[in-house]
């Protein structure tokens, strides 16, 4: 019973951070319906600004949050604008070039990354990294326990700014038609290049949380922009509320995976999860939930 | 990432500084070298590529082989073996390589290996250390580095003369390396009487090993004995001190133990971690010491044992063709087997027991982190420090 309840609160946890990661890229994929292949590179981006700040100036990597988010933001929006909202005007033989150049945005990065801070493994150590509280005999790790408080706090904040704003309410119109958006007067280019930026924010926000428990190096975000694309599959496209169901599934699919099948098999878990929902929910949870 | 002009500076540097007599001239002979220098497992290639250079420039300094400089092209295998075939391919045919040498991770070795018997350029593995790359048969492969099987050969002895366990947990990473080196191990404790009461292999880079560590501190077992590298290593570390998770000694099969980096990230947690080691700066082979300090000079790091492995390697290589009678990939790899001599990573002899073909025997060390500086504490004849055991539960360390 000891190690199910571990294995739970083990998943949970994890699916927080991982919620935090796949809802950045379902916005992303709703609003532009593109599959953003840089999600990871960008978390790699926020982990490297989160480092830099803490190795230099000392600041607690929680504190680096109001840094982070808000140049991943910038960066978000600085690519959308340059980089790939020229694309749409462009015809071309594929037209998901979008996403092609995502995937070449996610290599510069990597290769800036290696350029400055070389091939080393580097990590943020506090004096919570290791530690952890017991509630009857169950470890909690501080650290992942924090980090899934201010998940749950950031994915609120974004509900309420998408349901409550203004701003947010165009974001929605967007992602449901884009050109009944344009025609009621909403500047879809703009709304465009604030939603990668927020998706951005987003997934430095899971980077920065989940670097005093993890470590870092340039290549860090493939298997991330991986991760995050399972969880925008399973949680439907351009779901946020899917997103959500999507990150826990994957966390809990990988701690239950890994206890009783066997550690080897923890991405494979997670795969087969994905290929399952693939062939008999291919709407992903979100035609569960019709929301 | 390829060097070519590397050489060439050397012997103009040379030039320019009015040393040109000790300099090598004359055409320079090409060896073509494989490892990972993008990817995950890049910080190793760095630590040989760095090693490899510095070795090549000495021998070149010296006069190079026979008069003539080595030239070293460097090829990125990315840590995938399908880029390590098709970068060794192109050393072999565009770049006309007379030897190879370098290999990282077993898994691309294995893979480089087929394809230089295949084409017959004698290749000599720095660190690929699967069991299986030296036991195919393969007349024109030759590995410095001891097979993983043989890591923990001082790690025995030292469980049966002072530990004296019953049990043990094995954690590997889910590679051919990993895989190898568990079956051997857990094939060695069950004829030294030791229960293996896990034996588990994990995805690399995974972000939580609790789920695993939970599973192996409910079995209790007496030792855990993992082969990982490094971050994962860090991360095992630090999730078992989170869990309060105290076996009698937790140790490392090489790899990711040994490296400065496993320390730095694992912090309080790598306190009293033992690791088996292949070679330690304080052993007594000539140059030893000489290279550790050197390379951390010029590079402004601590180098380990896979650096001291590369720079045996160009050593040895650069012996090969000089005693060749011609150069050719043939010669050379007669001359490679008949190889018997001293290096700063230890005596090189290509010898054949058991399934094993062309491979150099050494001993292994036992090593311990002792206020996060990696001390030698076993056979006690190497010894920098006296071991610390029984080694203290988490809550008073």
């Amino acid at each position: 019973m000891e190690v199910f309840l571990q294995t739970l609160v083990a998943g949970v946890l994890k699916g927080g951070l991982y919620a935090l990661i796949g809802i950045g890229m379902t916005l992303i994929m709703g609003v532009m319906g593109i599959i953003n292949l840089a999600h990871g590179q960008f978390m790699m981006v926020a982990m490297y600004v989160t480092y830099t700040l803490f190795h230099f100036l000392g600041i607690d990597p929680y504190f680096t949050l109001l840094i982070s988010m808000p140049s991943l933001f910038v960066l978000g929006i600085l690519i959308q604008k340059y980089l790939l909202n020229p694309l749409m005007k462009v015809d071309s033989i594929l037209p998901e070039n979008q996403v092609l150049m995502t995937v070449g945005i996610a290599m510069v990065l990597t290769e800036i990354a290696r350029f400055i801070f070389s091939s080393n493994y580097l990590s943020v150590k506090t004096s919570y990294s290791s530690s952890a509280f017991y509630v009857g005999g169950i470890s909690f790790s501080v650290a992942l326990t924090i980090a899934f408080g201010i998940a749950l706090l950031l994915t609120f904040g974004l509900f309420w700014f998408l349901i409550k704003t203004d701003l947010g309410r165009s974001i929605r119109a967007v992602s449901q038609d884009g050109e009944a958006a344009e025609l009621m007067g909403v500047d879809s280019e703009k709304i465009k290049m604030i939603t990668m930026g927020i998706g951005a924010a987003l997934v430095a926000a899971a980077g920065t949380l989940l670097l005093p428990i993890y470590y870092l190096f340039p290549d860090i975000g493939g298997p991330f922009t991986r991760k995050a694309f399972v969880i925008t599959i399973l949680g439907g496209l351009g779901s946020t509320v899917g997103a959500i169901f999507g990150g826990v599934t994957l966390g809990l699919a990988e701690s239950f995976g890994a206890t009783y099948i066997g550690m080897d098999f923890e991405d494979m878990v997670g795969l087969v999860i994905f290929l399952l929902v693939l062939l008999f929910i291919p709407g992903g949870f979100r035609r569960l939930t019709k929301v | 990432m390829r060097i070519r002009a590397f050489g060439l500076l050397v012997v103009l540097s040379c030039l320019i500084l009015g040393i040109g007599s000790v300099c090598a001239a004359g055409e320079p002979i090409k060896v073509g070298v494989v490892l990972p220098l993008t990817g995950e497992q890049a910080k190793f290639g760095e630590i040989e590529k760095n090693s490899f250079l510095m070795g090549l420039e000495e021998i070149n300094k010296a006069g190079g082989v026979n008069g003539r400089p080595i030239e070293l092209l460097i090829e990125d295998d990315t840590g995938k073996p399908d880029v390590g075939r098709s970068a060794v391919e192109k050393l072999i045919s565009q770049d006309k390589v007379v030897a190879l040498t370098g290999g990282y991770s077993s898994s691309v070795t294995y893979a480089v290996c087929a394809v230089a018997q295949q084409r017959k350029v004698p290749f000599l593995v720095s660190t690929g250390s699967a069991d299986k790359i030296t036991e195919q048969g393969w007349d024109f492969v030759f590995r410095i580095a001891p097979p993983v099987s043989e890591y923990p050969k001082a790690l025995n002895s030292f469980l049966s003369e002072v530990v004296k366990p019953q049990s043990v947990a094995i954690l590997h990473e889910n590679t051919l390396f990993g895989q190898s080196g568990a079956k051997e191990f857990s094939e060695q404790c069950e004829k030294a009487g030791i229960k293996v009461l896990i034996k588990e292999g994990y995805e690399a880079g995974a972000v939580d090993f609790k789920p695993l560590l939970i599973k192996v501190k409910a079995a209790k077992p007496d030792f855990v004995y993992m082969i990982s590298y490094v971050m994962d290593a860090a991360l095992l570390m630090r999730q078992s001190k989170e869990l309060n998770f105290n076996p009698k000694l937790f140790v490392g099969g090489g790899a990711g133990f040994t490296l400065p980096e496993f320390a730095k990230n694992a912090g309080d947690a790598a306190e009293f971690v033992f690791s088996a080691d292949l070679w330690s700066p304080t052993l007594p082979y000539p140059g030893a010491i000489e290279y550790f300090e050197n390379y951390q000079k010029r590079f402004g790091g601590a180098t380990e044992y896979h650096g001291a492995e590369a720079y045996g390697c160009i050593y040895v290589v650069a012996d090969a063709i000089k005693r060749a009678k011609e150069i050719s990939q043939a010669a050379i790899r007669e001359s490679m087997a008949a190889t018997d001599m001293m290096t700063a990573f230890g005596p090189v002899k290509f010898i054949s027991y058991d399934k094993k073909k062309q491979q150099n025997q050494l001993p292994t060390y036992l090593v311990q982190w002792q206020k996060g500086i990696l001390e030698t504490v076993w056979p006690k004849n190497v010894a920098t420090k006296p071991y610390v055991y029984p080694v203290p539960e988490w809550s008073k360390k």
